[in-house]
């Protein structure tokens, strides 16, 4: 008679899948521990990389889904520099990442983007192309000038791009919102002997600012120059988007831009082309560990933005010295970055990850806080057993 | 009697001995014992110049005995006694008083310490009075050897030692030479053919003209001694048997092993799930080319276990050496020849001790062998699986690495069997009369500095009978067990120490009481005299069959009543 068994299946096959995510070499793994000893993050009860590269060598899927331990990787490559077996526990750490960006999109986008670059390339491109026909034939449509680039005549009036950019981010948000509550849902919801009282998830709220906006944790590596970039990047893209979604308006109204949106544009271009121009640079040449392994989502994200950064700066000075009709075209093209950029790549490829890695930290702390709870509680009766002893 | 002219030589062994015991002291105190010429101390009695302190003192005094009191005579005995040879006298006229460590090295009271120091010494001068000369023999050394054993080891033994020029009788059981390495496809982890390895050495062994190859064979009984051995074999032909004998010098035992039964552990299912196979009958699917389950299909899962009946407090708690390399092996050719098939490897500990070792199990890392650890002592157990699952078995295991209870999809599953004795060598360790372990693997001289030579002269092991181990290592202790009997056999004789016991055969009643307890079967009977006669080529001068003779009929040379007696009496004077 079979007796009903408490066992998990291995499934030997997973390593196989989260090749095409970028994970090559955790066969190698022996599991000596060296990574998780160097690494400055991994402490109880997060022990990483080693426990989340050995579910992956045996394929517990649902155990890996419901870690939070590669998002709390930083991939600073010390673990990758000690492995004596070549096995890159910091890549591995970073396929996952990719993998359970894929795992907490419901649409199975992302899967496809991850598993096939060309995918994503053509729908990059065929975005493009629509996001132009579009906004051309609008224009054209509404009789728009094209040698006008502000003011009511505009080939692109800012009061309309303005309610097209809020009707974005709205779908954006809720994409995005939706896969962060799946998020939740299969790394702290599902786990039924994880009771998180509500005031937890309150009293650790202040957590998502602050590590979306320090990165402090980031900033523990050994190496600091991977976070500074990072800082650099993020902050200047939220800058950049702080000025679209709510100053686009002034920014228009040449020729008198007021000074401090001048002053804060062009911080954040410098910075936005300075960091992806390190980042490119970084990848080609491999210099640094994070930058030695580079799947083909890395790319497109990199150069999309770097795109979007170059045509956007570019659209601004030739309105500034008087081509409106090639700045209308340039802005075309712009958009033409843009509107994939963000389209795609924040609900379903790499740049979901402003959202999961604030996400993880709070949800660690969150989790970390239950469980120690838990366990204090489960030792009250033997302690106050103890006392009236 | 003509008074006795002794030296007494107390050494200070440095600060060894000096340091707790006062050797001026007891030079003193012996100096006017009778019969003591001369009395002397000095820092290192067994340097050079210490010897031949003894050496010119015998010659010029005129000494005729000699005391050294010193370290234990297990360390420097041989030393003095040539000492004494090369002064002219007979080398057994020594004798030694161990002050080191039977005193200086277990005391630390001065005043006792050289009080017991002196005591010891009086003993060894009492006795040596007794001393009587002795003379060394030589017997003759037969150059034919008998190797038992038709495998790698057996073979390479036979073959070292016949092109050294000495005859070889060369034994085996079975029908064909080979052992069990003719049962392997390939050998780890060079992944060199095996067929390829023991054809070469049974086509070398068969065309030696110095050797004898028996086949069908086994070897009945052995007797005598060390270079006087006369062996008696027993051929089973189809329809009848024949016995040949033939006298042989030494004998090298390579018996090697049988694989553990794998029906012993429950929890696996042998011989009751079709699929699960032990490694022994997997090599036969890899030698026939078709790795398949019962049912003739392509296996997709394939899982490997380690240590069966091996590393555990219920079976055999050695580890057998040779499966962990052997099962990356399977890993190896499982994937070679299923590419799209996964491979569970399920083991304790991964043992790649050997050269080259470590390289392989990285490439079975590589090659994505799923590794999976578990504790010892504890065992997976294999299950028939669901109609739903796709795959035949499920191997539940507690997994260390991930701390999880897992299960493990399985259509074949091959159990790594580890070696054991042979049933039948405890009959073997009494016909060539060596003694076995626990385990049952014959006991080597020294474990580390002697390891093919075994406490009876001219019987050699090498091989997995001494314990398990590969093909290298098997090869090593051959080549060594014939390089010791090629040193020995070269000389055409040996010297036998001339310490043995003796039987009076006027006093023998041929009781029979010291047969059974000479433990080096050194004693025989003569039936018709009604006598026992100890061969003292063979004798180790033990002293069993002297204390145990209950006529008084066995005298242990060097070792006498009177002798012993006088010893008892300068302790207590």
């Amino acid at each position: 008679m079979r007796r009903p068994s408490m066992a998990i299946r291995v499934n030997p096959k997973l390593i196989d899948e989260l090749e095409l995510y970028g994970a090559e070499d955790v066969q190698n793994c022996y599991h000596c521990g060296n990574c998780s000893a160097v690494c400055p993050f991994s402490k109880e009860p997060y022990i990483f990389p080693r426990r989340p590269m050995r579910y992956l060598q045996m394929g517990l899927e649902d155990k890996l889904k419901g870690s939070l331990e590669p998002w709390l990787c930083y991939y600073c490559g010390q673990c990758s520099e000690e492995c004596p077996r070549g096995a890159e526990p910091g890549e591995t750490m970073m396929s996952l990442r990719r993998w359970l960006t894929s795992k907490y999109d419901f649409s199975g986008i992302s899967r496809l983007f991850y598993k096939s670059g060309k995918i994503e390339l053509l729908a990059v491109i065929g975005g493009a192309l629509l996001t132009a026909l579009a906004f051309v034939l609008w224009a054209v449509l509404r009789g728009g000038n094209i040698h006008s680039y502000s003011g009511e005549n505009a080939f692109l009036p800012a009061a309309s791009i303005h309610i097209f950019d809020w009707a974005l981010a709205g779908v954006l948000l809720a994409l995005l919102l939706t896969n962060c509550v799946r998020m939740w849902w299969f790394t702290m919801g599902r786990d039924k002997r994880l009771k998180v009282p509500f005031w937890l998830y309150l009293k650790g709220l202040y957590l998502l600012p602050l590590h979306f906006l320090t990165q402090k944790r980031y900033a523990k590596c050994e190496h600091k120059r991977p976070w500074a970039i990072h800082l650099a990047l993020m902050l200047s893209y939220l800058i950049m988007l702080v000025l679209i979604m709510f100053f686009l308006g002034v920014m228009w109204s040449g020729p008198e831009i007021d000074w401090r949106v001048h002053v804060f544009g062009y911080l954040a271009t410098v910075g936005l082309l300075g960091t992806t121009i390190f980042a490119l640079r970084g990848r080609l040449k491999k210099s640094e560990p994070h930058y030695a392994h580079s799947h083909e989502t890395d790319w497109i994200f990199l150069v999309l933005l770097i795109f979007v950064a170059f045509t956007g700066i570019l659209q601004h000075i030739l309105h500034r010295v008087g081509f409106d009709a090639a700045a209308n075209v340039t802005y075309i093209v712009h958009l033409m970055g843009v509107v994939p950029m963000l389209g795609l790549e924040v609900p379903f490829s790499k740049w979901s990850h402003l959202a999961y890695r604030p996400l993880a930290m709070y949800f660690s702390a969150v989790r970390a806080e239950a469980m120690e709870r838990e366990e204090k509680k489960a030792l009250e009766p033997a302690m106050a057993a103890q006392s009236a002893a | 009697m003509e008074e006795q002219r002794i030296g007494v030589y107390v050494c200070q062994c440095g600060t060894n001995i000096a340091k707790v015991v006062n050797c001026e002291e007891v030079v003193r105190a012996v100096s006017d014992q009778p019969g003591v010429v001369v009395a002397k101390t000095y820092k290192y009695m067994c340097s050079n110049p210490g010897q031949e302190m003894i050496v010119a003192d015998i010659q010029e005094q005129g000494l005729d005995r000699v005391v050294v009191a010193a370290c234990s005579p297990r360390m420097h005995e041989p030393t003095f006694r040539k000492a004494l040879q090369s002064a002219g006298l007979n080398p057994y006229f020594v004798e030694m008083a161990n002050i080191r460590e039977q005193c200086s090295w277990v005391h630390d009271d001065p005043q006792v310490a050289t009080e017991k120091a002196r005591a010891l010494t009086y003993g060894a001068l009492r006795r040596v009075a007794k001393h009587e000369p002795l003379e060394r023999m030589s017997v003759e050394m037969c150059p034919d050897v008998l190797v038992i054993g038709g495998g790698v080891c057996g073979m390479t033994a036979a073959l070292e030692l016949a092109d050294g020029g000495n005859r070889v009788y060369l034994v085996e059981r079975q029908g064909t030479l080979g052992g069990n390495v003719a049962r392997v496809d390939l050998t780890a982890p060079y992944l060199d053919s095996a067929r390829d390895l023991i054809t070469s050495l049974v086509t070398r062994v068969e065309e030696h003209k110095r050797i004898d190859v028996l086949l069908h064979s086994e070897v009945s009984s052995l007797e005598g001694f060390v270079g006087n051995f006369t062996a008696t074999v027993e051929t089973i032909w189809g329809d009848g048997a024949s016995v040949s004998q033939f006298k042989v010098g030494n004998v090298v035992v390579a018996t090697g092993y049988k694989e553990f039964d794998a029906s012993r552990v429950v929890h696996y299912g042998y011989g009751k799930l079709p699929n699960v196979v032990t490694s022994f009958e997997f090599e036969k699917m890899l030698r026939a080319g078709r790795v398949q389950t019962k049912e003739g299909k392509i296996p997709q899962y394939v899982a490997i276990i380690h240590c069966v009946g091996s590393r555990s407090k219920e079976f055999h708690t050695y580890c057998s050496r040779v499966c962990c390399m052997t099962a990356l092996k399977y890993a190896h050719e499982v994937k070679s020849a299923i590419p799209d098939c996964y491979v569970s490897d399920v083991y304790i500990d991964m043992h790649a001790f050997g050269k080259g070792h470590e390289d392989f199990y990285k490439r079975g890392s590589e090659a994505k062998t799923l590794f999976l650890m578990y504790a010892k002592n504890d065992h997976p157990v294999i299950r028939k699986a669901g109609p739903g699952d796709d795959c035949d078995m499920l191997i539940e295991v507690n997994e260390k690495l991930s701390g999880e209870q897992i299960e493990i999809p399985a259509d074949l599953v091959i159990l790594m069997v580890g070696m054991e004795a042979r049933e039948d060598s405890e009959a073997v360790a009494r016909l060539v009369n060596i003694s076995r372990d626990k385990d049952g693997w014959f006991i080597e001289s020294h474990p580390k500095l002697d390891p093919v030579a075994t406490t009876t002269d001219g019987i050699y092991i090498a091989g997995v009978c001494a314990a398990p181990k590969d093909i290298p290592d098997t090869v090593a202790q051959a080549r060594a067990a014939a390089g010791r009997i090629l040193a020995k056999t070269i000389r055409g004789s040996i010297e036998i120490d001339a310490v043995f016991a003796e039987v009076d055969e006027d006093m023998c009643s041929g009781c029979r009481v010291c047969n059974t307890l000479c433990p080096y079967s050194a004693i025989t009977y003569d039936p018709e005299k009604k006598k026992s006669t100890v061969i003292s080529a063979v004798c180790k001068a033990c002293g069993a069959c002297v204390a145990a003779c209950p006529s008084s009929a066995i005298k242990a040379r060097h070792f006498t009543d009177s002798q012993i007696f006088a010893q008892i009496e300068g302790v207590l004077a």
